[in-house]
């Protein structure tokens, strides 16, 4: 008779997978289900008439807009950055390297108004863009900066590991067989990294879904143009409407789960050089 | 017509990896650059592959009477095989092969038809025809380094250069695939340069063998010339086993302690202190002295695991210990026990009158 259970060399795994779904159950699925209650409290007529009300449907069109916006312009500048981090050796580099966990450690209100001032048609930056006609502050291409402002160090830190532990030789190797440096980037190591920042991309786009602190600052915040759906359900609260307020909490919750889930499948298969099981 | 390399010399910060090194490789030929780690071998493989440049001066690196001291690897057209594949993970077995093909200037690049073919031929030699769609990640060690042979081999290089091509990989799998290798030379004679720090394996499998250290040549000629004739303490010490007996040498011999022996090419040293180099297998063993010829020592292990048995042995003039290896034919008639006494006589004895430091 065969045992059905397998002895593994590493202890703990009853222990370690329950304390895991207890800390899982605990922190994210209880309080996420906690919504879907609560929102069902709502008549289906009700929960539509919230979940697709002509602002909802604007603020989820920013929300993920700029969101999916800030983490593309993060995943080619702040390649840039890792890049740069990794590959060259220059005076002020580790300063540099501690300015980028900066939007990690300031609070993002402050953020928000630092931006929001800098940005203003009589601020600093915004004192140059305004003869051309450009507004930041208070418009959606500021709540683009924010969300791009918080996103940059997840891809910064998600990249520089996988890049530093890139193997020179590989470079070598595709220069020794005639590729030039344009080829060995994209056709070396640009796949190798890819998994890495699809990583550091879903993590700044999560996050900036996430994002209100800066956002209600550098925004106008004005229903239809101006405002993200986090706002929205601040609005909503503010109004003591909590199940209508839980219903757009657990619309966004759907579709980023849907939106996250892709990306891990991408990123899954951006990865599949490494299974080692013969196909 | 050959691939050339002359007066390199390359520095790292205070380190010279390279000392005015030169080095000639002809058309065809299968050279191996043997040397302990540190002598510069592998700086020596990579600039005449493109990826470190030599030190200003007069080097220059000449592929076929072509200088390409100056051009970068991308241009040189020399194959290169890393003693850790340096496969590329993220593609399949073809695709890694199909490389160096598929990133050549549109107007040369073959069609998908011609890179199938010529893939399909490279697999065919490297007898892995099945797993074209494997995954590095997938293959074993020795397998990986035959596909990033054939890589370097799709690109048709006008040298192949291979970085310890076996050094990572286990003792049985590494004499198949040195045997396998020397086949592949046979077949296709390509100009081909190998670094690697087994004499071994370079004596087996070059056509010939140039002994590096500490940045320069030391020695260049066939295995049977360098391994019969060391021009140096240094060459006959990395190629095998040595017994160092210090003596004198007066006329044609050397004493070792009250015993003569008859060495080569003393060049006429008269009564001076020299050092004896003799290999254990040039070691006789008799239960009976013989004369002049043989001086007494004690047997201190006995190994007879293996085709050939190992002796370590004591002077008992206490003149220090010494190995022997005898055939096994010798040791089963001899007997010997540890503990006993015995009589040694010393065959091929050697002298290098210059420099006795090893």
């Amino acid at each position: 008779m065969l045992r059905s259970q397998q002895r593994g060399v590493l202890p703990g795994f009853r222990l370690t997978l329950g304390y895991t779904l207890l800390y899982l159950s605990l922190i994210v699925i209880i309080p996420l289900a906690a919504t879907f209650v609560k929102s069902s409290e709502l008549s289906w007529a009700q929960f539509s008439q919230t979940v697709f009300s002509p602002p909802a449907l604007a603020a989820y069109r920013l929300s993920f807009g700029a969101s999916f916006l800030a983490a593309a312009v993060n995943a080619i500048f702040g390649f840039i950055v890792a890049w740069v981090l990794v590959r060259y050796d220059f005076f002020g580099k580790q300063f540099v390297d501690a300015l980028v966990d900066l939007p990690f450690a300031l609070p993002t209100a402050v953020a928000g108004i630092t931006l929001a001032t800098l940005y203003a048609p009589n601020g600093w930056l915004g004192g140059w863009l305004a003869p051309f006609g450009i507004k930041v502050s208070y418009t959606q291409l500021g709540i683009f900066i924010a969300l791009t402002f918080i996103g940059l160090p997840f891809i910064v830190r998600t990249v520089q590991p996988v890049l530093a532990d890139l193997d020179s030789e590989l470079e070598e190797a595709a220069a020794s067989l005639g590729a030039n440096r344009w080829q060995a980037f994209w056709r070396v190591i640009f796949p190798m990294l890819s998994p890495a920042l699809l990583t550091g991309f879903s993590l700044a786009f999560a996050r900036a879904l996430g994002e209100y602190g800066s956002v209600v600052f550098i925004s106008s915040n004005i229903p239809m143009k101006t405002q993200i759906v986090p706002l929205l359900i601040m609005g909503e609260l503010d109004g003591f409407h909590l199940a209508r307020a839980t219903a757009l909490a657990v619309v966004m919750l759907v579709i980023s789960f849907l939106l996250l889930l892709a990306i891990n499948l991408l990123q899954w298969w951006s990865n599949r050089y490494n299974a080692t099981n013969p196909a | 017509m050959s691939v050339e390399v002359k007066n390199v010399t390359k520095k790292f910060g205070n380190f010279t990896a390279l000392d005015n090194v030169n080095l000639k490789v002809e058309s065809g030929e299968l050279v191996a650059l043997l040397g302990p780690s540190g002598s510069g071998k592998t700086t020596l493989l990579r600039v005449v592959a493109g990826l470190e440049f030599p030190d200003a001066g007069n080097a220059q690196v000449l592929f076929y009477g072509e200088d390409v001291t100056t051009i970068p690897a991308s241009q040189r057209k020399a194959g290169f095989a890393f003693q850790h594949y340096a496969l590329f993970r993220h593609l399949n077995v073809f695709e890694n092969i199909a490389f160096g093909l598929r990133v050549r200037p549109k107007l040369k690049r073959p069609g998908e038809e011609k890179i199938r073919a010529r893939v399909g031929e490279l697999l065919k030699l490297i007898q892995l025809e099945p797993l074209a769609k494997r995954f590095p990640s997938q293959l074993s060690g020795g397998q990986r380094q035959r596909v990033a042979l054939a890589r370097a081999l799709a690109v048709e290089p006008k040298v192949l250069l291979l970085d310890e091509p076996f050094g990572a990989l286990d003792a049985k799998v590494r004499r198949e695939l040195r045997r396998w290798l020397r086949k592949l030379h046979d077949e296709i004679h390509i100009t081909t340069l190998f670094v690697t720090h087994d004499q071994e394996e370079a004596l087996e499998v070059a056509d010939r063998v140039a002994i590096l250290r500490d940045g320069r040549i030391e020695q260049i000629g066939t295995p049977e010339e360098i391994y019969d004739n060391p021009a140096t303490p240094f060459v006959y010490d990395f190629l095998g086993n040595v017994n160092l007996f210090s003596g004198r040498v007066r006329e044609g011999t050397v004493i070792i302690g009250e015993t003569e022996f008859a060495v080569e090419e003393t060049a006429g040293e008269t009564d001076t202190d020299a050092v004896a180099f003799v290999r254990p297998h040039d070691i006789r063993i008799t239960r009976e002295a013989n004369g002049q010829k043989t001086f007494p020592a004690r047997i201190l292990r006995c190994n007879a695991a293996g085709p050939l048995a190992n002796l370590e042995l004591e002077r008992l003039d206490g003149g220090g210990n010494f190995a022997a290896q005898l055939s096994k034919e010798e040791f089963q008639q001899l007997q010997p026990k540890a503990g006993e006494q015995v009589f040694v006589e010393l065959k091929n004895v050697k002298i290098f009158s210059d420099d006795f430091s090893i």
